[in-house]
């Protein structure tokens, strides 16, 4: 099953670092997700669940969803999410 | 003073003479202050014929009209000087509590010429200004120097060099407050090749706001915006720099190995997150900062302050070594001794490079962290092979017909961006007027985090004018001079207003701009004239030529040459590079 990373302050909404969770596309693997860790899920999507919170990233294998086919991208067996938190480098 | 204090220090070491010369407003409104005024006066200053290791040789230290004036991180300061690493233009900026003293000395910059026949120190304090014998500091390292001379953060602030400077490493910091730098391009051995050990400022004045109450204002809006944003109110503050080692991993730009390869497989050992949970003691602030991103952290052996992303970066997948606690170590030495961790920890994995190949008698090797410190020893004291090493990356590998193994742009250490995986970052680098440098703008935002809006990290197209854009917008910053940090939460436009309601003049952020593009075309005007050329502009060939060979970057090299046609177009300039138009009020061009 796909493997989610986390990372920066998810970390701890999560618990750990990182999960297992099902789903044919990445919208099915939140979808997932939301059902098995409803705070995570709340520090990622708006209250009402219709988007991302600001600054939160999404990534399949290093790419950015929105590069891909956003929340309806295909994900396999042995692909790896990542979520990224509000974050900044040494200037942005 | 309202934003300017309308003075400038001009101290000659040769000969003792200490003059007040008036501060040209022109110049003041056309550049600001930091950054854009020491390019501007370096210009006037330090010609071509001048090394930048000779008296001849300026340091140009100086604040911005914003700073101490209470608005949010208003602490910084920059050194300008001719650099002995890359030979080009440099400035280094710091923060900390130095840049905010000096200001209330009722000055805008501190020019410093010529060469004391013997180790001195300055002391600027409201009874005057004194030039001191230090003989007895030299060969202290900076965090005795900084505590001998009393260095007390609300009323008097130490600024110096360590062995480092004093023994001309061209890749030696200027530290101030402690543990604060102006690292890169090595200013210190600068201060150094001046006998110049220490300048200690204590000031009495104020920057006065010419209208306080829309500056009290603007204090308000600015800071509600550092707070909402979960960048600068929860990211920074929590988990500090180091929080994007795990994502620039994840996406395949981590250079690892000395870009060998881009992502490090001990990624997580080194990261912010492995850093909070482990030696981070708590976070502190520069003067009048509400964000708080500078880590306090103790290992077994010692404690202090950092490391920064770059520095974990430089100290940890550069070299193949994943010891958190020994990195750490490595930052506090840096510090102690006065020099650039990012410059020290690539010119170290340059070096482990050649070992590898046998192309040098050493045993150095990617993973051998146990040898770090003793490394970075030899480096500040210019002993065995740090002898060679202190030149930095390209004069070392270079002595071996091997420059091709320096990571480096203008001779200046790439940092921890592979530009394989972010294609702007590559023309970020090669078009960087101080050589390669992330905090000339850093496509980090719009080409991963989407900040202020995502863009294709792999695509070459289109990337030019974004990239100009940040490289202005840095500009900018640093010639306020503020922390870029506030950029992420406060827009140009806000920096306008507060300017506007310190000094009494109308800015806009239009105008605030066209300082930093016009900052942007007089270093460039200033390196044309030392000599370099469109060929300069470029990035070590195994950016070019050596595909990333795995991970989300795989396959990847930069295309400069179609990014640098954009980028010369977009700027204005001709096709070799060369700005075609005069600069606005500066008497050139």
């Amino acid at each position: 099953m796909p493997q989610v990373k986390l990372f920066g302050i998810l970390r701890q909404h999560a618990g750990s670092p990182q999960l297992i969770f099902a789903g044919e596309t990445v919208r099915n693997v939140l979808q997932d997700l939301c059902a098995g860790k409803p705070e995570l899920c709340a520090a990622i999507f708006t209250a009402d669940q219709t988007g991302l919170r600001p600054h939160i990233r999404i990534m399949l294998n290093g790419r950015d969803i929105d590069m891909l086919q956003g929340f309806e991208t295909p994900v396999g067996e042995s692909d790896t999410l990542a979520i990224i938190p509000p974050i900044a480098g040494g200037f942005s | 003073m309202q934003g300017w204090a309308g003075k400038i220090l001009d101290i000659d070491l040769t000969n003792g003479a200490v003059r007040t010369l008036p501060l040209d407003m022109e110049m003041a409104r056309l550049f600001l202050g930091g950054r854009g005024l020491g390019a501007r006066l370096l210009w006037d200053l330090v010609g071509p014929e001048v090394e930048p290791l000779a008296p001849e040789n300026v340091l140009i230290f100086a604040v911005g009209p914003l700073t101490a004036s209470g608005a949010q991180t208003s602490n910084r300061f920059s050194v300008s000087t001719k650099s002995p690493l890359t030979g080009t233009g440099l400035d280094a900026n710091s923060g900390g509590w130095w840049g905010m003293q000096f200001k209330r000395t009722g000055h805008d910059a501190l020019i410093v010429r010529g060469k004391a026949e013997h180790p001195v120190l300055i002391e600027i304090t409201p009874a005057g200004v004194q030039i001191k014998d230090a003989t007895h500091l030299w060969g202290k390292t900076v965090f005795e120097t900084t505590a001998l001379l009393g260095q007390d953060n609300q009323k008097r602030n130490v600024l110096c060099i360590g062995p480092a400077g004093e023994n001309r490493s061209r890749m030696a910091s200027i530290m101030n407050d402690g543990t604060r730098a102006l690292a890169r391009g090595g200013p210190g051995a600068v201060m150094g090749s001046k006998n110049l050990k220490a300048i200690v400022v204590e000031g009495d004045q104020k920057n006065q706001p010419e209208d306080r109450e829309r500056f009290r204002f603007m204090l308000y809006e600015t800071g509600k915006l550092i707070k909402a944003s979960p960048i600068t109110s929860q990211a920074y503050p929590e988990f500090g720099t180091a929080v994007v080692m795990n994502v620039v991993n994840e996406i395949g730009a981590l250079p690892t190995r000395n870009f060998l390869q881009s992502q490090f497989e001990n990624a997580e050992l080194i990261s912010g997150e492995h850093m909070a949970d482990t030696i981070l003691v708590k976070n502190q602030a520069c003067w009048a900062c509400p964000i708080a991103c500078t880590r306090v952290t103790k290992t077994s052996h010692s404690e202090g302050e950092g490391p920064e992303y770059e520095t974990a970066w430089a100290f940890g997948a550069q070299l193949g070594v994943s010891d958190l606690e020994l990195i750490a170590e490595a930052n506090y030495l840096c510090n102690d001794l006065g020099l650039d961790t990012i410059s020290t920890g690539s010119t170290i994995g340059c070096a482990m490079e050649l070992a590898e190949h046998g192309l040098i008698d050493s045993s150095l090797r990617f993973g051998r962290g146990d040898l770090l410190h003793e490394t970075i020893r030899d480096i500040a004291y210019r002993r065995n092979l740090g002898d060679e090493l202190a030149e930095g990356s390209y004069r070392f590998a270079d002595s071996y017909n091997a420059s091709e193994y320096s990571m480096s742009s203008k001779k200046l250490e790439m940092p921890a961006y592979d530009p394989r995986g972010m294609q702007g970052q590559g023309l970020l680098y090669a078009t960087s007027n101080r050589g390669a440098c992330h905090m000339r703008g850093n496509m980090l935002g719009p080409e991963v985090l989407a900040l202020p809006r995502l863009i294709d990290r792999l695509a070459y197209q289109g990337k030019a004018g974004i990239v100009a854009v940040h490289q202005n917008a840095a500009a900018l910053v640093d010639s306020l001079v503020i922390c870029k940090f506030t950029n992420v939460a406060v827009a140009e436009e806000y920096f306008a207003r507060l300017l506007s309601a310190v000094s009494g003049l109308d800015f806009t952020a239009e105008n605030l701009m066209r300082v930093g593009e016009r900052t942007w075309n007089m270093e460039r005007l200033y390196n044309l004239r030392e000599g370099f050329t469109k060929a300069d502009d470029t990035l070590p060939d195994r950016m070019l030529n050596d595909p990333v060979e795995e991970g989300p970057s795989a396959g990847y090299t930069v295309h400069l040459e179609p990014m640098l046609k954009e980028y010369y177009a977009f700027r204005g300039w001709d096709a070799q590079g060369v700005p075609s138009s005069k600069i606005e009020g500066a008497g050139i061009g």
